[in-house]
């Protein structure tokens, strides 16, 4: 009927944009669906192998293509890390430390070569898995702390175990703990950009440890913070490695900590310089 | 962040707006039907208006070139299909009821046959009515209860002061002549604005007072049944030249009302729509831009191991509260809108002032709203979906 033009034409606009939506909404369900399914199926095979962690590095290689031609960033380079050992990556600006790092964290893909942790090569995973294997094996720590500062300190804390699926009440226990542990308990409210920048590594720290990896890769933990705060740091991580076993990577500029830790790899224009393994610890 | 904060606050005024207006359109167009269906059903359609040109609704302006009088009442009276001819007078009149002045329309006809015109049509209990009363006044219920007032202007039973001016036809002087009727009867309210204004005297009354020397205005022509309309309205047509005589059924002005209003609203439709459209491009840009300032959050997030599945539903549930919001803010502000807008609504000419009051039916509220909220999580598909493929690297590097 004439009677209802406006209301027939409301019908039929929404109708199609209904339909239309509901389709692409439904395909991209069950595409995230077949992306989830895909993810869970090789989680168990990583459970198994979770205690002893180790670190393998074979003939990892990187490549860069830049406007500037080629730039090789790693060459060769075969390591391997003990469980509960405290290694730390020295080397000039651009020698590629960083960028052997971002590797070993699956944050980077290499040109040739591979990384195994807990015999797994990291590189075969898909996406999925990558996300489950750092969220469950790795801390990171970051030299820029990387905190998220819409949020509070416990939210950041928090938030490894929210990705990882941790009921709400030991997630917080949890985190709580940490931040206790860590000296920062009273803070917890608060937003990082309140805290110092000792505080706000410590935070990271904590975030680190959330899920209670096996290995920690800290890229530069120290850099941002002066030296007191910076040893502060430090002696925090050699306590985790020391009377909590974990196995930790450590990039740094700084040669004095580099020779308090276990092992210092000395990287220059990507290759492995030489290895000094301090004796005295 | 607080810039973040007003884009949000805008891009969700940008949903309200595109909603809000689909609401009120659509609550004003229902208001509408139901108003124009309410006016026709209080109606008879069996019943035709005819008019001399000269008061006719599109008729030519030039002097009448058909007199209405008794012969050609009888004329349309012979014709087929014609059951009834109501011949009337019309005039404008100055009531005085105890000081109170109203200046109104006043019918001269045979008050008996008003249902003939409006079968629904009832009046007040104590009211009376008779084919000849030369003083009987039948009064509308927006005449005897005048809106806003909290007294009634005139009551049955009651006497008013009929004052009629007019310029003398010799000497061109204004003249007046007064006269007391009673009020016999009040209508009881209908509904219809013609009917509820209408004021009503006998007929002869009217031709005397009025001076039409037995010139009648127009007449109601009530065919046998609605179905004899359209041959009734030819048949006068053909007799009498389109020209010279309007033939006009009620239903067709409101059905010519409706349509305009109609394709009115559809078109308005279209705009608020596109707004609508206009609101999700909106929450495509301010998703997108907060993907690229947040981009150092999200690449930490998945270094240390959120999915790109988390990452995705951050960002959508991001747009759904944009969306949850915009459409929900929009319904109030739509139905405040209609409103507004419908009191503001400007009266028609002739009287026939409609006050249409708008109606939000629930399937429409509803559509609206599911159309603004699957619209904003579709505008967030593509930010999310940016959000989710970004390389932890490449967003930790910023």
């Amino acid at each position: 009927m004439h009677f209802k033009g406006a209301h027939c034409k409301l019908t039929l606009l929404t109708h199609l944009v209904k339909q239309v939506l509901i389709l692409s909404a439904l395909l991209f369900l069950i595409s995230m669906l077949v992306v989830r399914n895909r993810g869970v199926g090789s989680r168990t095979q990583q459970e198994y192998i979770q205690d002893e962690i180790t670190l393998r590095v074979e003939n990892l290689s990187k490549v860069y293509i830049s406007s500037m031609g080629k730039v090789v960033s790693l060459r060769n380079v075969n390591f391997m890390v003990n469980k509960g050992e405290f290694v730390s990556v020295v080397g000039p600006s651009g020698s590629g430390k960083s960028t052997l790092l971002n590797m070993l964290g699956a944050l980077d893909r290499p040109s040739s070569g591979r990384v195994y942790i807990n015999g797994i090569n990291i590189f075969s995973l898909n996406d999925s898995q990558i996300a489950t294997m750092r969220n469950n094996t790795i801390g990171f720590i970051f030299q820029a702390y990387n905190l998220i500062n819409r949020t509070t300190i416990l939210k950041n804390v928090e938030f490894p175990g929210i990705t990882g699926g941790m009921n709400d009440s030991d997630r917080r226990r949890r985190a709580l703990k940490l931040l206790d542990f860590l000296g920062i308990k009273d803070k917890a409210k608060y937003k990082p950009s309140n805290l110092s920048g000792g505080q706000q590594q410590r935070v990271a720290i904590a975030r680190a440890l959330m899920n209670d990896p096996k290995l920690i890769l800290a890229d530069e933990p120290t850099g941002n913070l002066d030296t007191k705060t910076g040893e502060d740091v430090f002696n925090l991580l050699m306590l985790l490695s020391h009377k909590f076993k974990r196995t930790i990577i450590m990039v740094t500029h700084n040669p004095e900590l580099a020779a308090l830790s276990d092992r210092a790899i000395h990287i220059r224009d990507g290759s492995i310089e030489k290895e000094v393994v301090n004796l005295e610890r | 962040m607080k810039e973040r904060k007003a884009r949000s606050a805008l891009t969700i005024l940008m949903v309200v707006v595109g909603g809000g207006l689909m609401i009120a359109i659509n609550g004003m167009s229902a208001g509408q039907s139901t108003f124009v269906n309410k006016q026709l059903s209080t109606l008879a359609p069996n019943v035709l208006t005819v008019s001399s040109g000269q008061h006719g609704f599109r008729g030519p302006s030039g002097p009448p070139t058909i007199i209405f009088n008794s012969e050609v009442v009888n004329r349309i009276k012979s014709l087929p299909y014609v059951q009834q001819v109501i011949p009337e007078y019309q005039g404008q009149l100055q009531l005085n009821a105890m000081g109170n002045i109203q200046n109104v329309q006043v019918l001269g006809m045979d008050p008996t046959k008003l249902t003939l015109i409006s079968p629904s049509l009832q009046l007040v209990p104590g009211s009376t009515v008779k084919t000849s009363n030369p003083t009987g006044m039948l009064v509308g219920d927006s005449i005897a209860n005048p809106p806003g007032l909290t007294t009634p202007f005139v009551t049955v039973g009651q006497t008013v002061k009929a004052t009629y001016s007019f310029a003398d036809p010799t000497t061109g002087k204004l003249q007046t002549t007064s006269r007391s009727f009673v009020a016999t009867g009040v209508i009881a309210p209908t509904g219809n604005n013609q009917i509820d204004k209408a004021v009503i005297i006998n007929e002869a009354t009217a031709n005397s007072l009025f001076h039409k020397s037995g010139k009648y205005d127009s007449m109601a022509v009530v065919a046998i049944s609605a179905d004899y309309v359209n041959a009734v309205q030819q048949e006068i047509t053909s007799i009498y030249g389109s020209n010279n005589i309007g033939v006009i059924t009620p239903k067709a002005i409101l059905q010519t009302r409706e349509r305009f209003q109609s394709g009115n609203s559809s078109f308005i439709l279209d705009i608020a729509f596109i707004s609508l459209l206009v609101g999700t491009v909106g929450i495509i840009t301010t998703l997108y831009t907060s993907v690229n300032e947040r981009i150092k959050e999200i690449g930490t997030m998945k270094a240390i191991g959120a999915k790109s599945t988390f990452i995705l539903s951050l960002f959508m549930s991001e747009a759904l509260l944009i969306g949850l919001i915009g459409s929900t803010l929009g319904i109030v502000m739509g139905v405040n809108l209609a409103y507004v807008l419908t009191g503001f609504a400007p009266s028609s000419p002739g009287g026939a002032a409609a006050h249409v009051t708008p109606i939000f039916l629930l399937s429409d509220v509803s559509n609206v709203w599911i159309l603004s909220v699957i619209l904003s999580l579709a505008a967030g598909i593509f930010p999310a979906w940016k959000a989710s493929r970004l390389s932890p690297l490449e967003a930790l590097r910023r």
